[in-house]
């Protein structure tokens, strides 16, 4: 680090003479400025660090950057995602790492000098924005080959990919957890080190089987008992499915005489599901409309009604967001419309609506559009940007901003 | 999909806190080979820590600014060898962290110099 013909500081001085700046106006140590020997603005990168950012570091997180060829990179902590885009800036910056601040200054009684280097001359620099994880490539990558019974994994049609949770974590865009967070929301099940979602038709078979034998134990009304449950249907069903059935159709229930002693315990605990009425009538109706799409809307209620479990009773709340109702049309009409095959990408996702159908209300959009919301922008936020409000008989209903190709 | 580790330094410890100075414009800096080593300029603070930075004919007024999102300077770690783990995988370690700028925006005021007397 050795500065060739350092200042002195009688020329020091006589700039401040020429520059009418008196000794009496700063403080005594001056720090005089020079590019280094090995100046070298191509050996680093400057990373703009969100605080999310700098406390996973320091936590030791691991904190990924990661990019595809057609992608533009993301940095990833363990549960955020943000895009990676490279800022420019008109200024120049000089990096001089050991200079310093006035306020560390100590004041000197005589004037003095520190020699300072600028490493790097720096034009641009990487700057983060926190955004939702690109999260529809997961959906595509398990439905390559969803699991459908032990018997089918040999044959033809589940020849495709499988994959580990590191490997999704390779080919998707997002955090470990918000990749977590997904694939619990796509019900998706670990079978044998392979994260699956379950075949629809064979899921039904799962249901039809567990609804049969709540039936003939009246399991309905007191609850499922899971071992027994498990011991009798595990012969037929690998575990964990029976298992992820009941935890994403039923609720535990927490025994009524539940005593706090643990140790005065003597009987074995019995664990108890209880299904839930909307999730089990929401299944009837999605094996429904996923048939025919389309339907007439009171023949769909009616086929619905009849469908479901003995004492369950059907809403049409429980079609939210798998499910599209349009009473202006004569006779009324449901159609079969889930979120997951929408667009991610938000102007895209109002694009596709409003072209779907021209005025959507608030309670009609909402499911639709719910999934996208941030904690910068909320569904009335979200409406308010990419929708134009208007009033219909007296209800507020939403349509397109610009015209729809 | 290329994955990039990020860490922060950890040997000597930690990461090293440094400073920045940014100048409005691009002076001499957008060539910087031929000038590894020159002298750039004189530092100064007022008593009230106002930095002034007087390069060549021009003396600069600037202000102590604290950056919102404080800058990290990454810097590619050496290639890992065949055998090793993590082998073939690029990663950066942030050896320092820059969280105050010296801004200088003001136009440059020029020194109007007389002959110097001596040197």
């Amino acid at each position: 680090m050795e500065i060739v013909n350092k200042r002195t500081l009688d020329e020091i001085d006589s700039v401040l003479e020429f520059a009418k700046l008196g000794r009496d106006e700063i403080k005594s140590v001056t720090q005089s400025i020079y590019f280094s020997e090995q100046l070298d603005s191509e050996g680093i990168k400057l990373l703009e660090l969100d605080t999310a950012v700098l406390t996973a570091l320091e936590n030791g997180e691991r904190v990924i950057i990661r990019g595809d060829k057609e992608d533009s990179a993301v940095l990833c902590t363990e549960s955020e995602t943000f895009e990676v885009k490279l800022g420019e800036v008109s200024n120049a910056l000089l990096i001089v790492p050991d200079m310093t601040l006035g306020s560390e200054l100590t004041d000197t009684l005589l004037p003095s000098i520190q020699y300072q280097q600028v490493n790097s001359v720096m034009h641009t620099f990487y700057e983060l924005r926190k955004m939702k994880p690109r999260l529809q490539k997961l959906r595509s990558l398990l439905e390559e080959n969803p699991y459908a019974g032990q018997a089918a994994e040999g044959d033809v049609d589940h020849q495709g990919t499988k994959y580990t949770f590191n490997e999704l974590l390779n080919l998707v865009q997002g955090s470990e957890r918000e990749i977590k967070i997904a694939l619990e929301k796509m019900q998706a099940i670990v079978i044998d080190g392979y994260w699956r979602v379950l075949d629809f038709d064979f899921l039904v078979q799962v249901m039809s089987h567990l609804l049969q034998l709540c039936d003939e134990n009246s399991w309905l009304d007191q609850g499922i008992p899971i071992q027994e449950c498990l011991s009798v249907l595990q012969d037929i069903f690998p575990r964990t499915v029976i298992e992820h059935v009941l935890k994403n159709f039923a609720d535990k229930i927490t025994p009524a005489t539940g005593k706090d002693d643990d140790e005065k315990h003597m009987q074995i605990d019995i664990d108890y599901y209880r299904l839930n009425e909307d999730k089990v009538c929401r299944f009837f109706a999605e094996q429904i409309l996923k048939h025919a799409r389309k339907f007439n809307l009171s023949q769909f209620l009616s086929t619905w009604e009849k469908s479901v479990p003995d004492g369950m009773k059907t809403s049409v709340s429980q079609l939210e967001g798998i499910a599209l109702i349009d009473r202006d049309s004569n006779p009324e009409v449901i159609s079969y419309m889930t979120v997951d095959t929408l667009p991610e990408e938000i102007s895209e996702r109002f694009n596709h609506l409003f072209r779907i159908r021209e005025k959507w209300s608030l309670p009609e959009i909402t499911p639709y559009i719910k999934d996208l919301t941030t904690d910068k922008m909320d569904v009335t936020a979200m409406l308010t940007k990419y929708a134009r409000a208007s009033t219909l008989n007296g209800i507020k209903v939403y349509n397109s901003r610009k015209p729809i190709s | 999909m290329v994955q990039i580790h990020v860490k922060l330094a950890s040997e000597k410890g930690g990461y090293q806190e440094w400073a920045m100075i940014e100048l409005q414009g691009t002076l001499e800096t957008r060539n910087p080979i031929p000038f590894s080593g020159r002298f750039i300029g004189d530092l100064h603070f007022t008593h009230k820590d106002v930095p002034i930075l007087i390069i060549g004919h021009h003396i600069l007024y600037g202000k102590v600014v604290t950056l919102e999102k404080p800058y990290g300077i990454l810097v590619k770690d050496a290639e890992v060898t065949d055998r090793a783990p993590g082998a073939g995988q690029t990663s950066y370690t942030i050896r320092a962290v820059i969280r105050k700028k010296l801004l200088f925006k003001t136009r440059p005021k020029p020194i109007i110099a007389n002959v110097p007397k001596k040197v």
